[in-house]
């Protein structure tokens, strides 16, 4: 339970997926937005945490001396995929525990030259099993358990694709309606998954920026109050058939009891969402996700997808801006810009991704199968 | 001369004895675990290291064809490799590389340890890792 309440006051993004861009660059450009935004200046801001993976020791630091040199702390977070999502988690605690009154969390990178170890400095034996395999095996077995087709894996997809077509921030911006056959037809990097239901590894930089609530009224103007209802990070517990050799693994329980976690400190459930997002590297995870987060009952996921359920106009859309696999997948930046979509679908700003009526809005990110943060956000209109 | 790519994950004996995986049981907790842990993960008990059964069931299998997320292929070739995770009679899961190609695997198929190699050092040293085949079927050398 958060000591005070907070809200977020400002996001920012750039396009992702720029080639031969700077990360750097990037994250100076997206946490301008941002500050342009919130309608604030850096002075105002008392705490940035910078989430990167594959930029170099203190580059965060380096950028910020442009941003201004105010003095004031700055932190560089790092959790794979969930970096940027537990930047922004440390930015609401610093800001919910009376420490300051405005943070600010700031992702840039480059998801392909990220480090290719995970865990370790030097090639080991659990490094041979790589993360498209960890994914590629949970669809391989629910197709066993369940009879999910690959079909259904590339509805997800498609969806997320054309999703991304309304996305002028999106990396893969398809200039025809993408089909199930089309990506069925992409070439296999992991059975079943195929290049075109993987996530988009490119460049990209996203920011946002929390603050008290006497602070967002000040700067509110006509908009709503856009207020952070939950913030739950989770590490991985024991359960039967633990794996824990791997790039990427961890059980999809972690899921399961983060959003629980979440939904309790923000007083909602499943039913409450308007629209969702999800770390959907793979469609497998989209549609395992609709279960642990609640949405539907275990094994009902492939019947929302074909009810189109969670397309933009179904009854709970989820990766309402493309997704990992549609906007893109930079690396530290990809949580931050789960929260520029929510939090504009929140105020009614999203154009031609908007959900209507969206007032709860959620967002999800795993870091190497381990890590798992949720956040909730919610507007006061 | 054949020796492990990393130590601490198998056995390789001499002879025609099985290769067995390392891992470590946690008597507080009465738990399997692979591989070795510094201690129990549910009790922070002290664990002992134990040889693992060599044969287990297949739970999940993928053969992938591609190093990355769609960006980079597995090797200059096309070919692809195996990953399987097979549950041990001790409780214990295991991630690992499969042999054979598409179509030899079954969710519930018997399947069996060996050692291979995964790297060919300029003075010929093997350094092996271990994967699961089939059970029953002819391990090539």
């Amino acid at each position: 339970m958060m000591a005070r309440d907070v809200y977020v006051i400002g996001v920012g993004m750039v396009p992702f997926g720029q080639p031969d861009a700077n990360a750097a660059d990037l994250g100076f450009e997206a946490a301008v937005n941002a500050l342009e935004d919130a309608g604030i200046g850096f002075e105002a801001v008392g705490y940035l945490y910078n989430g990167y993976i594959s930029a170099g020791l203190l580059t965060g630091v380096t950028l910020a001396k442009d941003l201004g040199l105010t003095g004031i702390p700055i932190s560089h977070v790092e959790n794979a995929s969930a970096t940027g999502s537990c930047a922004f988690h440390e930015a609401v605690q610093v800001v919910a525990g009376g420490s300051v009154d405005v943070a600010m969390a700031l992702g840039f990178d480059d998801l392909n030259r990220a480090a290719p170890a995970i865990g370790g400095d030097k090639p080991g034996i659990g490094q041979v099993i790589l993360p498209a395999a960890f994914f590629a095996m949970w669809a391989t077995r629910r197709m066993y358990d369940v009879g999910t087709t690959v079909e259904t894996y590339a509805a997800i997809a498609a969806k997320n694709w054309n999703h991304a077509r309304l996305n002028p921030y999106a990396q893969r911006r398809a200039d025809h309606e993408v089909t199930v056959e089309e990506i069925l037809a992409s070439r296999m990097i992991s059975y079943p998954h195929t290049s075109k239901m993987a996530c988009a590894a490119g460049s990209g930089a996203a920011a946002a920026i929390v603050a008290t609530r006497e602070v967002a009224e000040r700067l509110a103007g006509s908009r709503p109050l856009i207020r952070v209802v939950a913030s739950q990070q989770q590490s991985e517990q024991y359960v039967d058939g633990h794996i824990f050799m791997g790039a990427v693994v961890g059980p999809g329980e972690l899921t399961q009891t983060t959003a629980k976690a979440a939904y309790e400190e923000a007083g909602v459930g499943p039913a409450d969402l308007d629209l969702a997002h999800v770390h959907d590297a793979f469609p497998i995870e989209e549609l395992m996700y609709y279960e642990l987060l609640g949405v539907c009952e275990a094994g009902e996921g492939d019947k929302l997808v074909a009810e189109g359920a969670t397309s933009l106009g179904g009854r709970i859309p989820f990766s309402t801006d493309g997704g990992l696999i549609g906007r893109g997948h930079p690396g530290g930046p990809t949580g931050l810009a789960q929260i520029w979509d929510v939090t504009r679908q929140l105020r009614a700003e999203a154009g031609p991704l908007q959900v209507e009526r969206a007032r709860t809005g959620l967002a999800h990110m795993m870091g190497a199968g381990a890590v798992c943060v949720i956040h909730i956000l919610q507007s006061t209109a | 001369m054949r020796r492990p790519f990393e130590d601490g994950y198998f056995t390789m004996p001499d002879g025609h004895e099985q290769p067995r995986l390392i891992g470590s049981y946690s008597q507080t907790a009465d738990k399997y675990f692979f591989p070795r842990r510094r201690r129990c993960p549910l009790t922070a008990g002290a664990v002992e290291d134990v040889l693992l059964s060599p044969t287990g069931e297949l739970y999940a299998w993928t053969f992938v064809e591609s190093a990355w997320m769609g960006k980079t292929r597995f090797s200059s070739t096309g070919d692809g490799h195996g990953v399987g995770q097979i549950e041990l009679p001790e409780g214990v899961r295991v991630q690992s590389i499969l042999r054979g190609g598409m179509g030899d695997w079954e969710i519930g198929m018997p399947m069996q340890l060996e050692v291979y190699p995964l790297v060919t050092e300029a003075d010929g040293t093997e350094l092996c890792s271990f994967r699961f085949g089939p059970a029953g079927q002819e391990t090539p050398q």
